[in-house]
């Protein structure tokens, strides 16, 4: 009995990933949360896991946005294929709906952040490669950048503007449509 | 807060960012790759290669149109259907020309009052021409149809590349329909092929279309499948196929008689049909791997109110990839997205009896403008 509780333990165990903050701070994550991360994914088909994940470019605040991101996410597609081979008719589509909503709701919230956060979750889903944060966060980016000005877009995202008053006016006269 | 990172040196997250600026709104990417000489240059031909792939199919950026002879000539211009401005119309200024087709980035145009050139294959972004004469056929009525002569291509960038032309035509004395490719690889023209009395189906249309005096090719646009190439003739709407790997023409049984007011058009791979029935406008499609003489298998797909536009109206033509299809009416032309069933008005009321829809992707050119941007950067 002791010995097959703690084979359990031993599997419990296993699927648990421990990721490590620039700032020293530990967290620790199921595979399924862990592996939505392509990188830390590779890591541990290399079996090079053991002790703990190192992430020297990200902090631990922004850690723990990119890990409640992953959770909800990886619940989502656990689901997704649980449900899938179980049910096949309206029932299954409209769980499926529900779940969508949610997780489109889940994903509205999680983008109401400032705009280092948001630079920042971006830097660490292209760190990690994790696909759905990066394309959530920068297509947010992309939508809120709509509509500038290059003036505008400069001035939101600190950028100096580098082209001199010739290069400018060659631009302008070539597309001018596009600052209409 | 603290301050946002300096955006301008992560040149990944930007690429990440500039990939998701919607292909059909030019207007956001331009403005992005102006901000710095930096992002200027990240719009280089890898990056327009990822952006075409990330978004699938080009936009549609614009359109020109053909009409029936007895409507007389449109006026010679490239309607933009973005924020963008008109492309120029190739070879206008006063003389005649007669857009036939669009596809795969190119336009091809007939050139009527120009000595020098019969004909033009012209990419309205790069302003590449492509100029050839037209195939030793007497034309009375015609249309034709343009596309990439790339095997496998995916038909996202390859307008530089080798083109054909499929030229269909009812002959000015025999009065009979004849076909004719057109090569830019050997800059050649094929021996004309002509529909011909073999098959009894044929030779029934034929004799009711000359007793008619309707024996003509419609100018509308040609709908393109694998290797065969699809026009219609005013009897019956009839659908003839070229078939380019065996250099013939054959003739498709009649569609169904609701389908008066239709237009023939492929969607990955499918052969659709567009009618106009009632106050609702349906689209039917039928699978590329039926046999296309089954026409009458097709099944309603789609059916969506259209009762807010005019009455008078009418399918003029369909985009593929972008899933779109044009509607003509007494207030204007307008565009219906399939999947969306949102409308647009795209151009003033008029005659349109064929649009030639123009798709291709509008970004930034990493060649002259950011090669502006690196001979003063030092």
């Amino acid at each position: 009995m002791a010995s097959a509780g703690s084979g359990d333990e031993k599997a419990a165990a296993a699927a648990m990933i421990t990721l490590i903050s620039s700032d020293n701070e530990k967290f620790e994550v199921t595979e399924a949360t862990a592996t939505l991360s392509q990188t830390i994914r590779h890591m541990i088909e290399d079996g090079c896991t053991d002790g703990g994940v190192p992430l020297p470019n990200v902090t631990s605040k922004i850690l723990a946005r990119v890990i409640e991101y992953c959770k909800k996410h990886a619940t989502a597609a656990a689901g997704e294929e649980g449900s899938s081979s179980s049910f096949s008719d309206a029932a299954f589509l409209e769980v499926d709906r529900a779940f969508l909503e949610e997780l489109e709701e889940f994903d509205d919230a999680f983008l109401e952040v400032d705009r280092a956060t948001l630079f920042d979750l971006i830097l660490a889903a292209n760190y990690l490669d994790i696909k759905g944060l990066l394309n959530l966060t920068c297509q947010k980016v992309a939508d809120s950048v709509k509509g500038k000005t290059p003036e505008q877009i400069r001035e939101m995202y600190n950028i100096v503007n580098d082209l001199t008053p010739e290069e400018e006016a060659e631009i302008r006269r070539e597309t001018q449509w596009a600052f209409e | 807060m603290a301050p946002p990172p300096p955006l301008d040196l992560i040149a990944d997250v930007a690429i990440e960012i500039f990939l998701r600026f919607p292909p059909d709104e030019p207007e956001h990417l331009f403005r992005a790759a102006f901000v710095c000489k930096h992002w200027l240059r990240l719009c280089d031909p890898v990056f327009r290669r990822r952006y075409r792939a990330f978004h699938g199919a080009p936009p549609l950026l614009g359109l020109l149109h053909r009409r029936q002879l007895r409507h007389g000539y449109p006026a010679a211009r490239f309607v933009s259907t973005t924020s963008m401005p008109d492309f120029p119309h190739p070879g206008s200024g006063g003389r005649r020309t007669r857009p036939l087709d669009c596809r795969h980035g190119r336009v091809l145009v007939h050139m009527l009052e120009k000595e020098d050139v019969d004909l033009l294959v012209w990419d309205p972004v790069t302003g590449d021409r492509h100029a050839f004469p037209q195939p030793d056929m007497e034309l009375l009525i015609y249309t034709a149809a343009v596309s990439c002569a790339v095997e496998g291509c995916d038909h996202l960038g390859c307008h530089v590349g080798p083109f054909g032309v499929i030229f269909v035509a009812t002959d000015k004395h025999d009065e009979i329909i004849k076909a004719s490719m057109y090569s830019s690889e050997t800059g050649a023209w094929s021996v004309p092929v002509s529909l011909d009395n073999g098959s009894e189906f044929y030779a029934k249309h034929r004799q009711d279309a000359i007793e008619d005096e309707l024996y003509y090719v419609q100018p509308r646009r040609a709908a393109i499948i694998r290797d065969d190439v699809y026009f219609t003739l005013r009897q019956d709407n009839t659908i003839i196929k070229y078939d380019r790997g065996l250099n013939c023409l054959s003739m498709i049984n009649p569609p169904s008689p609701n389908a008066n007011n239709y237009c023939i058009s492929l969607m990955e791979g499918e052969f659709r049909r567009s009618c106009r029935m009632g106050t609702n406008l349906r689209v039917l499609e039928l699978e590329a791997t039926i046999p296309i003489d089954n026409v009458d298998c097709v099944v309603p797909e789609t059916t969506m109110p259209i009762d807010h536009l005019e009455f008078g109206r009418s399918v003029v033509g369909f985009a593929e990839g972008v899933d779109v299809i044009f509607i003509s009416t007494d207030v204007g032309l307008f565009t219906i997205e399939i999947k969306s069933g949102q409308v647009k008005k795209v151009d003033k009321p008029g005659v349109y009896y064929s649009v030639l829809p123009y798709m291709s992707f509008y970004t930034p050119d990493g060649g002259r403008l950011s090669s502006l941007a690196k001979l003063t950067d030092v």
